[in-house]
């Protein structure tokens, strides 16, 4: 099923794209690349691996593995619509309805056969536990080989020298499972399109800035967290290539001028993933959302003589790993440096991690004088969605802040 | 009268608070103050964080020097965070703790004992000894120790009120001082009473289970507890095997790290291995059935329930899931179902 539905995303998009070869269309290149993935993923002869959010897949690509977080699955299967029979399948074997969705979702393909068996398995403990509670099922239904990289909170020599050591052991754990060697060449280009792709995404950011912005409300929806999937690659240099000509290329003709813009608004960790008109919604109350939280470059470039100390810097520097007055702090910083009027915290239901820091976060956005909408929203299971109610209080919010 | 150290989790290690001249004082959720961790947190939240930090914004606590965090769960983690909004005074200490067991996350976990220790020592402005500290270690094995006595006793038969007692130690111990918990321990170690019959012999399991009121309930719904494993009971004294390595950090680290573990730590050459455990240690106490108890919202172990149901049912034994929420109110509202499993299990 996930195989055709990728398989037919990348005929139709490579259709489009062929009849306007001198067109952008960053999005869809990007939708692209990332439903070539997943063919890649569902197909055999492949070395898979499922892992965490949080895990290195630049050096996993230059070592020849297909990899991919697993929540990555848990939206796809709600933005097709077909997560409520994996939902259901989870539950009646025993998965909490209050656990997370993205985690019930894929749980749910992995009982009903419809995730392609691993190689094998690497969790991180960042950005949550209850991820890598997942991760330990995968292993056990599959039964796999599991590895655990352990992403220390705070940000030091020893847990740097900690999480390094660690990611130089997976190399050896990966290269058990694949026979073949870290090549140092590979990885060195690995990095070094990472740190081209890292410094073409900072100009994106800095060009979906400008006020007006160049961005709509879709364009960059959850970029920051899913591109990392291809960031080591040339094909990741060529899509993050396209999202900045496209933005300048909206600033050159000045359609960012045309575009209604009464209100600058963040988004607050993940978007919605089902079919949800919230987007359209925006657009009709002139509210676009400038900046995802998670739309930004937190790291230094990758030094490919030095690659596990870098890695490890750039995992415990990602917000999520670190603690919530690190994430408060950086959130702050792209309030200002976005001008934002307003935040839309979507505190996605049974998650512990994000949601759970609910009024922190609140607090913390009250010190700049930013409001905050806290929508109490599953965003992968739609299930239980009172669409009236979230339309409701988005329109209030708007109007609050207009 | 020591100063006490606040903590919340099974993995701090005690010995090394008295070591630096505290009393340890885990705050337990049990509280009358009002439902306002939810405007800081989130409402879904398990019932142990949201408790606690309700009793840190209600200053329903005694006087601390500081607190140990642990950085065992995501709830546990926003807890931390929130502490620092709560108590802006306080000393804190967050350790990470690994969730795999291999020699880099021993060795990392040695170094954030010993971070924690000279920490401890300098909050009480004393000179860092490690005699103490393996002084200490020596009282809390001895107790360990008598514990693990008291527990085979209760696994043999079953002796009326001998299991909430054996709670009320280990709550001495997690918020007095091991010496007092030791003496208790020891004047207890013998049943007064003798051994009863009647009862049906079951293996409990979760995460907090710390009222000694709720070990009493079990046998008014018919009961024995043969033995248990919670983050409260037990699992908490574990024994610090001083020779494991040279280095006393070392030795604590992989004592904490490689004997029974919370859900959330993870033998990764064997996923799903708690479940197996469970099966063990249910064998092991004669049980006939299992009840498995857990707090709402708590991932490390709801996301681990289905491969535990799973073990039970390959070995028949049955099994009955039960979610809480830190009071014995809760379990009042679980009788019809416990006196059922028991009817089930039969005598």
């Amino acid at each position: 099923m996930m195989y055709e539905h990728f398989d037919n995303a990348v005929k139709g998009i490579s259709k489009t794209l062929e009849q306007d070869p001198e067109g952008i269309h960053a999005r869809k290149k990007y939708v692209l690349g990332l439903s070539k993935l997943g063919k890649k993923l569902y197909t055999k002869d492949e070395n898979i691996a499922w892992c965490g959010v949080t895990a290195p897949f630049d050096l996993l690509s230059a070592m020849g593995v297909t990899s991919c977080f697993v929540e990555f699955v848990g939206a796809m299967l709600a933005a097709t619509q077909t997560a409520g029979f994996f939902f259901e399948e989870a539950e009646d074997s025993g998965f909490a309805t209050d656990s997370c969705a993205y985690h019930r979702a894929v749980m749910g393909a992995v009982l009903k056969n419809a995730m392609p068996e691993p190689d094998f398995i690497i969790g991180t403990s960042s950005p949550c536990t209850a991820g890598l509670a997942i991760v330990e099922n995968f292993a056990k239904q599959y039964k796999k080989d599991f590895f655990i990289l352990n992403i220390p909170q705070n940000y030091t020599k020893d847990t740097i020298n900690y999480l390094a050591a660690q990611i130089e052991e997976m190399t050896h754990f990966v290269s058990d499972h694949t026979q073949r060697p870290l090549s140092k060449k590979k990885l060195s280009l690995a990095l070094e399109n990472f740190n081209t792709c890292s410094g073409i995404i900072k100009d994106i950011y800095e060009l979906a800035k400008t006020k007006p912005s160049p961005v709509d409300n879709k364009i960059l929806k959850d970029f920051g967290t899913v591109v990392a999937l291809l960031m080591g690659t040339q094909e990741g240099i060529d899509i993050c290539q396209a999202f900045k000509d496209e933005l300048s290329h909206r600033i050159a003709t000045s359609q960012h001028l045309a575009s209604k813009e009464h209100i600058r608004l963040m988004w607050i960790q993940n978007r919605i993933q089902y079919p949800f008109p919230i987007n359209e919604m925006l657009d009709d109350l002139g509210a676009k959302v400038v900046v995802d939280e998670l739309n930004n470059v937190t790291w230094e470039l990758m030094d490919p003589d030095n690659p596990f100390e870098s890695i490890a810097k750039r995992m415990i520097s990602i917000p999520f790993s670190m603690n919530t007055s690190e994430r408060i702090k950086t959130m702050k910083n792209l309030a200002t440096d976005y001008q934002i009027d307003g935040a839309i915290n979507p505190c996605h239901w049974g998650c512990r991690q994000g949601t759970g820091a609910r009024g922190l976060i609140s607090k913390g956005f009250k010190d700049i004088n930013v409001p905050v909408l806290n929508l109490e929203i599953d965003c992968v299971d739609s299930r239980n969605l009172a669409k009236g109610q979230i339309e409701t209080r988005v329109e209030a919010f708007i109007e609050m802040l207009s | 009268m020591n100063k006490k150290i606040g903590f919340t989790c099974a993995y701090t290690p005690v010995p090394l608070i008295e070591a630096a001249g505290f009393s340890p004082f885990r705050i337990f959720p049990e509280t009358k103050a009002p439902d306002q961790s939810g405007h800081l947190l989130h409402d879904n939240l398990c019932p142990h964080v949201k408790k606690v930090l309700d009793r840190a914004l209600a200053d329903d606590l005694p006087d601390l020097e500081g607190m140990v965090f642990i950085n065992s769960c995501d709830a546990m983690r926003r807890l931390a965070d929130a502490w620092h909004d709560a108590r802006p005074n306080d000393k804190i200490a967050l350790l990470d703790l690994p969730s795999g067991v291999n020699s880099l996350s021993l060795n990392f976990l040695s170094k954030e004992y010993e971070r924690l220790a000279k920490m401890l020592f300098e909050w009480n402005d004393t000179d860092f000894s490690e005699e103490i500290i393996k002084d200490k270690i020596n009282t809390w094995n001895h107790l360990a120790g008598v514990v693990k006595e008291i527990e085979g006793t209760m696994s043999n038969g079953y002796f009326p009120g001998y299991a909430s007692g054996l709670q009320h130690i280990i709550n001495t111990v997690a918020t007095d001082l091991t010496n007092t918990a030791l003496l208790m321990a020891q004047e207890y170690a013998q049943p007064k009473a003798l051994a009863s019959k009647g009862r049906v012999p079951v293996y409990i399991f979760g995460n907090l289970l710390f009222d000694p009121k709720v070990y009493d309930l079990f046998e008014d719904y018919n009961i024995h507890v043969t033995a248990s494993d919670f983050c409260t009971s037990s699992r908490f004294i574990t024994p610090i095997d001083s020779k494991a390595d040279e280095n006393i950090f070392t030795s604590m680290a992989i004592s904490y790290l490689s004997q029974t573990p919370c859900a959330r730590t993870m033998d990764t050459t064997l996923p799903g291995s708690i479940a197996q455990r469970i099966v063990e240690q249910a064998k092991m106490s004669h049980a006939k059935g299992v009840i498995g108890f857990t707090l709402k919202f708590c991932d490390p172990y709801l996301a681990r329930i289905p491969m535990i149901r799973q073990a039970l049912q390959k070995e028949s034994i049955p099994f009955l899931m039960l979610e809480g929420d830190c009071t014995t109110g809760s379990m009042g509202q679980q009788q019809t179902r416990i006196e059922a499993f028991t009817e089930m299990l039969g005598v």
